[in-house]
């Protein structure tokens, strides 16, 4: 066996396990019930087809040197095919424990339902199934692989059209209610929670057609360049106000759930500018900035709720609302977080790297503690929490209606984005990209290493404590359940996957994290395993996120310190000229 | 008349490790000062004590007779000391003009920041070819005109130099220690680190060795170059 192909073979194994793990923690049979084409093809399929031929294009690579590391085809398609057999093999086993030695597979392993057997087996009899599912890893594999011999152009437009066909049909029962919403006849479109063939064959082509027109001019953006009349400075405006247009229409075009989940979208990309201020501009890796989120929920919930100890025994006169409103809560609010980001900071500052984050994640847990004891339950309300939080006050309007609130959430948001983007190019923005780079030297330099941490944090918390503030108010209720170490995680997560210390990063990472999961709500169940997944592969292929800061794209692409070698050598070469 | 920097029967070290013993060493306003010593000798911790990166376990050290062992770094910096860091240390991700603007990081005035920027752009013209040039991506010459140029930003009355001449070729090493010689005519006075004692005691008026943290001999320039000891004794090995 040549190494290259022991290669695909290890490829296809891995493949396999892959769809198997996709199998056993059952989301396969939970996407089933997803159609992408409608009475075709469903999603659960698909995930196995993107799945062998996700490792059938990864076999058929080039090698490091730009050459082909085999040939592409021969590699996609072992690749696939193992992967399927793999499945397949993995299938048949299980089946004859069940059906041969009538072992009760099921009550050791409950995702292996019936409904998970048929699937894997096409409805046909066992033998049959793994031959199908081999066949089915060939093709993919195959196809796959060949993507490596088109051209860059053709394989971006394959790829985008794609693309746009499993998104369009996974948002399917969304884009219905808004095209619906806008009285757009789409029956021809979208049928019921999938998309009709003509629909798939639309999009597909649309969008390939759409990128194959853009790269003929060069690029979507020098495509609208090129029309009459416009330049870099106005097309720019055009963006900014087009884009602010449809974030104002959006929630009426869309039903009440998925603006409440463009409000909680929104509630994260506050959360996210907030913490991306203390590990992406200033490199503070902060496990516990839940503790900001909950100070803002509890000091509003405090400051406005009926249920509030500052209410006194007045609770059962129903004329009695919180102790004040929302507007005036909110500053006493940021100012309680800075003081507690700054408490928090102070005993930390020396520590770097590792160390801080542990101890983050402590204070994180502290606060959680706290609010859940029995020892603070007439303050904090114990596990139940404080309820009857008073909605925001705006001229009369009904905020508790979150087409409503969605407007004040994203106005805040606006906000930290726009202090964010501030900061980022003052003077504190260099002073913080100097420490992150070189503590020692920014402070030989005379750069207060002291002050700017401390201010990355109380900055931090202000803005962390506006996005509790919010979540009190929308969900009426401040609760020590809403604010465990998972919501630290998501938050990073979001920071992550747009990529560190970018601010328009945090925004596409809270639309993917946060708004996907909770409208395809099949994944919300597996929110985890995808969290996992897309992380290792962000890692793994795009390490510097989705709409990387050019900075940190640097430091992660270039090594630390050129080789003094390669310095002296130029100057060897300077000093003789 | 008083030193305008003074460092007095100074003891330093990092953790349980004693570095300086009882040194001390003034420097006169306008001067070029040298620090001699081989590798490991204690100069760069001496430069970092004087700015306050290392406290000083005993012993005072003065800035225009005011003691300054207390201060915080930030502190001494504004006070008009600052460093030019050994291996220039530049903060290589950022562009020529964001690291002179570190260096200016705690001042106020802005528009004398901009003067000072044209400053240092017309002591190394080179800098500005490269103003939004990363620092990383310069040659090892141009990288220590930066390094420079970014201690210059904060208009300092006393240099410190930790090795200038490291890890460049003999042509760049003369143009730097040129560079000192005219910063120094400016106004500023200068205290130098080196390895290399010829082209150090070239360009200074008087010059100390340290060895294994204790200063063994000091002399004016001229006599410690003449001074066939300084060689064999103390910096032997390295002038290769
Ligand atoms: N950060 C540090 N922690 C502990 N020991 C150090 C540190 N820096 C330097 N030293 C020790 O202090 C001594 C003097 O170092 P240094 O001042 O850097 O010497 P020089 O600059 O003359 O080469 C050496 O023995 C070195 O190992
Ligand atoms: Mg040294």
């Amino acid at each position: 066996m040549t190494p290259e192909l022991r290669r695909s073979v290890r490829q296809g194994l891995i493949g396999g396990a892959v769809v198997l793990y996709l199998a056993s923690v059952g989301m396969l049979v939970a996407f089933d019930a997803r159609a992408i084409i409608t009475n075709v093809v469903n999603f659960a399929t698909v995930l196995i087809v993107i799945t062998f031929a996700a490792f059938g294009y990864l076999a058929g690579r080039p090698g490091k040197g730009g050459e082909p590391a085999q040939p592409f085809l021969l590699a996609g398609a072992v690749t696939g095919a193992v992967a399927g057999a793999t499945v397949g093999v993995v299938a048949v086993l299980v089946d004859f424990l069940i059906t041969g030695l009538e072992w009760d597979v099921r009550s050791m392993w409950t995702s292996v339902s019936p409904t998970l057997m048929e699937l894997l087996s096409f409805g046909q009899s066992p033998i049959v199934g793994a031959l199908l599912m081999t066949l089915l890893g060939f093709t993919a594999g195959l196809a796959a692989g060949s993507l490596h011999l088109a051209t860059t152009i053709t394989r971006k437009v394959i790829l985008l059209g794609l693309m746009a066909f499993v998104f369009g049909a996974l948002g399917a029962p969304l884009f219905k209610v808004m095209l619906d919403g806008m009285h757009i006849p789409n029956r021809w479109l979208f049928d019921r929670d999938g998309l009709t063939i003509t629909g798939a064959i639309v999009l597909f082509a649309a969008f390939g057609l759409a990128r194959l027109g853009s790269f003929r001019v060069g690029g979507p953006r020098q495509a609208l360049l090129k029309v009459p009349g416009t330049s870099e400075k106005n097309l720019r405006w055009v963006i900014s106000v087009l884009a602010l247009l449809g974030i104002a229409v959006l929630p009426w075009i869309v039903n009440d759930f998925v603006s409440d989940v463009l409000g909680f979208v929104g509630l994260y990309i506050l959360l996210g500018l907030g913490l991306n201020i203390v590990v992406g501009f200033a490199g503070l890796l902060d496990l516990g900035y839940v503790a900001f989120y909950a100070v803002g929920a509890y000091s509003v919930a405090i400051l406005t709720a009926r249920s509030s100890y500052l209410v006194g025994g007045s609770v059962t006169a129903p004329a009695v609302a919180g102790y004040t409103n929302f507007w005036v809560a909110v500053p006493i609010t940021i100012l309680i977080a800075v003081v507690i980001g700054v408490a928090i900071g102070a005993p930390v500052l020396r520590l770097r790297g590792d160390y801080l984050a542990i101890v983050t994640l402590g204070f994180g847990e502290i606060i959680r503690t706290l609010v859940l004891s029995d020892w603070l339950k007439a303050k904090f309300g114990g596990p139940q929490g404080l309820t009857e939080v008073a909605a925001v006050p705006f001229f009369g309007l009904n905020t508790r209606d979150p087409q409503i609130l969605y407007y004040l959430i994203y106005a805040f948001a606006g906000l930290a984005l726009f202090i964010s983007y501030r900061l980022k190019t003052s003077r504190v923005g260099r002073a913080w990209a100097a420490m992150r780079e070189d503590e020692d030297i920014a402070e030989g330099m005379g750069v207060s290493v002291i002050k700017y941490k401390l201010l990355a944090f109380a900055t931090g918390a202000a803005v962390g404590s506006l996005g509790g503030a919010f979540f009190a108010a929308k969900l009426s209720v401040a609760n020590p359940g809403s604010f465990t170490l998972l919501v630290s995680i998501n938050v990073l997560a979001v920071v992550v996957l747009g990529g560190i210390g970018s601010i328009p990063g945090v925004v596409v990472g809270s639309l993917v994290l946060v708004g996907l999961p909770e409208l395809l709500r099949e994944f919300g169940e597996f929110r985890l395993h995808i969290y996992g997944a897309i992380l290792i592969a962000i890692m793994i292929l795009k390490p510097e996120g989705l709409i990387p800061d050019k900075r940190r794209a640097l430091e992660l692409h270039q090594p630390d310190h050129q080789p003094e070698k390669s310095v002296l050598s130029a100057e060897a070469t300077e000093g003789i000229q | 008349m008083t030193a305008i920097l003074s460092v007095n029967d100074v003891d330093a070290g990092y953790g349980p490790s004693e570095v300086l013993q009882k040194v001390n060493i003034y420097v006169d306003e306008g001067e070029i000062v040298c620090l001699l010593g081989s590798n490991a000798a204690g100069k760069s911790t001496t430069l970092r004590t004087i700015l306050g990166m290392v406290r000083a376990r005993a012993g005072t050290i003065s800035l225009r007779g005011e003691q300054i062992q207390t201060l915080s770094t930030q502190q001494i910096v504004s006070k008009g000391i600052t460093m030019v860091p050994e291996n220039r240390r530049l903060f290589a991700k950022m562009t020529v003009r964001e690291n002179l603007e570190i260096g200016a990081n705690m001042r106020r005035d802005k528009a004398e920041i901009l003067t000072d920027i044209d400053r240092v752009f017309l002591l190394f013209p080179r800098l500005k070819e490269r103003v939004a040039q990363k620092a990383g991506s310069m040659s090892g010459g141009e990288q220590q005109m930066l390094a420079i140029g970014r201690a210059l930003m904060a208009k300092p009355s006393v240099l410190l130099m930790d090795e200038p001449s490291m890890g460049l070729a003999p042509i760049l090493v003369q143009q730097v220690f040129e560079t000192i010689q005219q910063i120094n005519a400016d106004g500023v006075t200068v205290l130098v680190v080196e390895q290399n004692a010829n082209v150090a005691l070239a360009i200074a008026d008087r010059g100390y060795v340290i060895q294994t943290g204790r200063i063994v001999m000091s002399d004016t320039a001229k006599a410690m170059l003449a001074n066939p000891k300084l060689r064999d004794a103390y910096l032997g090995e390295l002038e290769g």
